[in-house]
């Protein structure tokens, strides 16, 4: 059992890391359009999604979803849900290892192999992901306390900094009356998708009681203000369009002085990196229980080790096959995977609450 | 050969013969004869283990003051710490720990504990050395580390099992807790591990340290193994566990958690910012000498823009005449270095600094001068040498110094992103590791241990 703080530690990875899954990107596309509003409707919504998903889980304490679902829905259907929803965490530790793929490509090593860079990632990865749930949260908590100085030493940096254009900022805050698309409202709603990990890390947890959770839309606010507007403010308006990863660009124009690195991209990378990974090993760590949690029926204990090399096997030789697809697609893919992802996450807060309505009628 | 009549005078006799037939050969084996007219006393003893003026003065001198034989043979039977055994087997293991078997009139078999155990005296602690406080440390005998703990720790919770581990050895261990402090889940598994030990010879609790590791191929040790007293008595008080081993003067500690590892006794002794400036500058050295030498070899020949302009030539120009990359060139320089650190460690201390002065002074500025190595590069390695042995205990620096190698090969391949990824494995790594069942890498360890008070204190 860990503490309640952990919790918040998923939120916060999810949030930082939110840079690497085309946010920014999705946001700054519809900035003249709803983005703003898309923003103060995300806010509540992501809000009340963590709270009802984690009032949701509070009533199978300890349990992970694959426990829930294997108890209190008939298998075929308790199966076919888990694989569907270990596909899209799958896909969304795909899309931030196939980014920082292309990142290190762009912006660090120029000339090496892209698949030598993702064999690395998905060593990494894997060799990570099989590690038991609490020992994550330990880990997590020891990368976000060296990374988060790094972090607010970048946002200071770049919002104190001279060429950091106010007006933009003051140009996009002008079009905050326009209707959001649902697109947009999908993209924002991201940043407070950590809680969904909470699916499996609830086995470690004791029921929440979620006393700070008006800190997650308090965070949750600033994240995703500082996403869409520093890039905006520091590149322009206009001129953010042209870079696939704005947050990167607008870290390589930061310089500093009294330092032996010069280029603050370089502490940005390294904090985004060891952030990224991290995220994607949650991810899929969560993807790879929901499959065992789909193959096991409901009086075995889950077998070990067998099946997760397996399963690492199919997870690395997909993303090998993935990163071959040009950026253009991949663009196009991460901003489908935003919007799949807000359905996909309503469907599982509601089905988590047909389960416990199932369960209560099966006691009752 | 289990006696059935107990104290009946032929049988008595005939086990005592068994015992001197079955350790026959051994030329230290003594059988002594008092009374001279009907040989009364007779007592059997290993001169090489048992202490002669003990027995003059406990088992001679007194035969002599009485009158009575009678009066001899009460004054051994109340004697304190004495057995009375019949059984042959028995017998030959007190004799071979020690013992002094005495007949009194071909009847009762007495045993006397006339062990001559020899031990260095209460010395100041070698290893693990601080500025101020107390300077003792364990020694090889368990009585006089029971007693140096005990001294410190006067409290009724403390309690203390003895066991015997090893085959041949017979090996005592003693498992010392504070009983309203020890987390019960570790002192259960800790009971089991050692109860599942099949060892022939325990020779010491750095062996025992290694036995009770849970996996064969930990890079970190999940133990502490200390010689001093107030180290472990500091850690009793936190509800950890000390295991004393009988003839070894270090202890070992457990559960433990990352964080012990760089913290020195003296820390507590200092002003609170001396000792968080002193403890992060144990953290600094860490991560200097992990990352340093893989740093270099990333930054000089794979991201070669990440350094100020500056720096970057620098390096450049103290590397120009090198022939190979810089991976070879960390790689042989560190090597080097490892040599060293072994070559002064094992010589005798005469020669000692000789190997310190042919390496350190000859081989840095020759090998530079010679141009197969750069400047920049000796600086590195001795930074990374020194910050290792800034880590206070021993077992983690051991462990620390073949972390860099892992990290240079992953500079070598893939740069900047290698080391990150090294790290970031390192990390998840030692998170997932257990001592004892008890999380071993987590920040804000200090909670865990109020809550395992707590948790003890309402017993579980």
């Amino acid at each position: 059992m860990v503490k309640e703080r952990y919790f918040y530690y998923l939120f916060m990875i999810n949030a930082l890391i939110n840079i690497v899954n085309f946010v920014p990107r999705g946001l700054i596309n519809s900035s003249f359009g709803g983005a703003m509003m898309a923003i103060v409707i995300a806010i509540p919504l992501g809000v009340l999604m963590t709270f009802l998903f984690i009032k949701g889980m509070n009533k199978f304490p300890s349990q992970s979803l694959p426990a829930v679902f294997n108890a209190h829905f008939p298998k075929a259907i308790s199966a076919t849900a888990l694989l569907l929803y270990a596909s899209l965490w799958f896909t969304a530790g795909l899309i931030t290892l196939i980014s920082f793929v292309e990142v290190t490509l762009r912006y660090v090593s120029v000339d090496v192999e892209p698949t030598m860079i993702m064999l690395l990632f998905l060593a990494v990865v894997c060799l990570c992901m099989r590690i038991n749930s609490e020992s994550l949260l330990y880990g997590l908590e020891v990368l976000l306390c060296i990374n988060f100085p790094l972090i607010v030493y970048i946002l200071l940096k770049a919002i104190l900094h001279p060429y950091f254009s106010w007006d933009a900022v003051a140009d996009i805050f002008t079009h905050s009356i326009a209707l959001p698309s649902y697109r947009d409202i999908a993209t924002a709603t991201f940043i407070f998708s950590g809680y969904i990990n909470m699916a499996v890390f609830n086995q470690v947890f004791k029921p929440l009681q979620l006393k700070y959770l008006w800190l997650i839309g308090v965070l949750g606010a600033l994240i995703l203000l500082t996403t869409f507007l520093i890039p905006i403010g520091f590149l322009g308006t206009i001129n953010v369009y042209r870079h696939v990863y704005p947050w990167f660009s607008t870290a390589d124009a930061l310089r500093t002085q009294n330092f032996i690195i010069e280029r603050v991209l370089f502490i940005f990378y390294f904090s985004y990196l060891t952030l990224s990974l991290n995220s994607a090993i949650i991810h899929w760590h969560v993807a790879l229980n929901l499959i065992k949690g789909a193959f096991t029926s409901r009086n075995k204990k889950e077998t070990r080790s067998k099946s997760d090399w397996w399963i690492m096997g199919i997870f690395s030789a997909i993303s090998l096959f993935v990163q071959t697809i040009n950026q253009f697609k991949l663009d196009q893919l991460g901003l489908m995977f935003l919007s799949v992802r807000l359905c996909g996450e309503a469907a599982l807060i509601l089905s988590v609450f047909i389960a416990y309505r199932r369960s209560r009628r099966k006691t009752a | 050969m289990k006696d059935s009549q107990q104290n009946s005078k032929p049988s008595n006799v005939s086990v005592l013969k068994a015992v001197q037939e079955h350790l026959k050969n051994m030329s230290d084996l003594k059988l002594q004869k008092l009374g001279a007219q009907d040989e009364q006393i007779q007592f059997l003893y290993l001169s090489s283990l048992a202490d002669s003026q003990k027995i003059k003065d406990t088992i001679i001198t007194p035969y002599y003051e009485m009158k009575e034989t009678e009066d001899y043979e009460n004054y051994m039977s109340s004697f304190p710490g004495i057995l009375v055994l019949s059984d042959a087997r028995q017998i030959e293991g007190k004799i071979l720990s020690g013992y002094a078997v005495i007949s009194v009139n071909e009847g009762t078999l007495y045993l006397f504990d006339a062990a001559r155990i020899e031990s260095t005296p209460v010395t100041a602690a070698e290893t693990e050395v601080i500025v101020q406080g107390p300077s003792d440390s364990f020694n090889e005998q368990l009585d006089v580390n029971l007693n140096l703990i005990r001294h410190r720790y006067q409290s009724a919770d403390l309690k203390v099992e003895t066991m015997t581990i090893g085959t041949q050895s017979k090996t005592q261990l003693a498992l010392i807790y504070d009983d309203a402090r020890v987390d019960q889940s570790v002192l259960e598994e800790t009971r089991v591990r050692l109860g599942s030990l099949s060892l022939d010879i325990l020779q010491g609790s750095t062996e025992l340290d290694r036995y009770l590791s849970s996996s064969k191929f930990n890079l970190f040790p999940t133990t502490i193994v200390t010689e001093r007293p107030d180290r472990a008595v500091f850690n009793l008080s936190e509800g950890k566990i000390v295991i004393v081993v009988d003839t070894d003067g270090f202890v070992v500690i457990l559960p433990v958690i990352f964080n012990d590892f760089f913290t020195a006794m003296d820390d507590k002794l200092l002003p609170k910012p001396v000792s968080w400036f002193l403890k992060s500058l144990r953290y600094l050295g860490l991560f200097l000498t992990v990352t340093l030498p893989a740093i270099y070899v990333a930054f000089s020949s794979y991201n070669t823009d990440v350094w100020k302009i500056q720096i970057a030539l620098l390096v450049a120009g103290s590397r120009a005449t090198v022939p190979y990359p810089s991976f070879i060139e960390v790689v042989i320089m560190l090597l080097m270095m490892e040599f060293l650190t072994e070559a002064s460690l094992r010589l005798p201390k005469a020669i000692g600094s000789t190997a310190t002065t042919v390496g350190g002074l000859i081989l840095g500025t020759a090998a530079t001068e010679a141009g197969l190595v750069s400047n920049i590069m000796i600086i590195l390695v001795s930074v990374v040498a020194i910050s290792n042995f800034v880590i206070p205990l021993n077992m983690m620096g051991f462990s620390v110094r073949i972390l860099k190698y892992g990290l240079i090969l992953l500079a070598a391949l893939f740069g900047l992103v290698g080391i990150v990824c090294g790290c970031l494995w390192l990390t998840m790594y030692l998170a997932s590791l257990r001592s004892f069942g008890k999380p071993y890498l987590r920040l804000f360890g200090l909670d865990r241990l109020a809550s395992g008070n707590t948790n003890a204190g309402r017993g579980r």
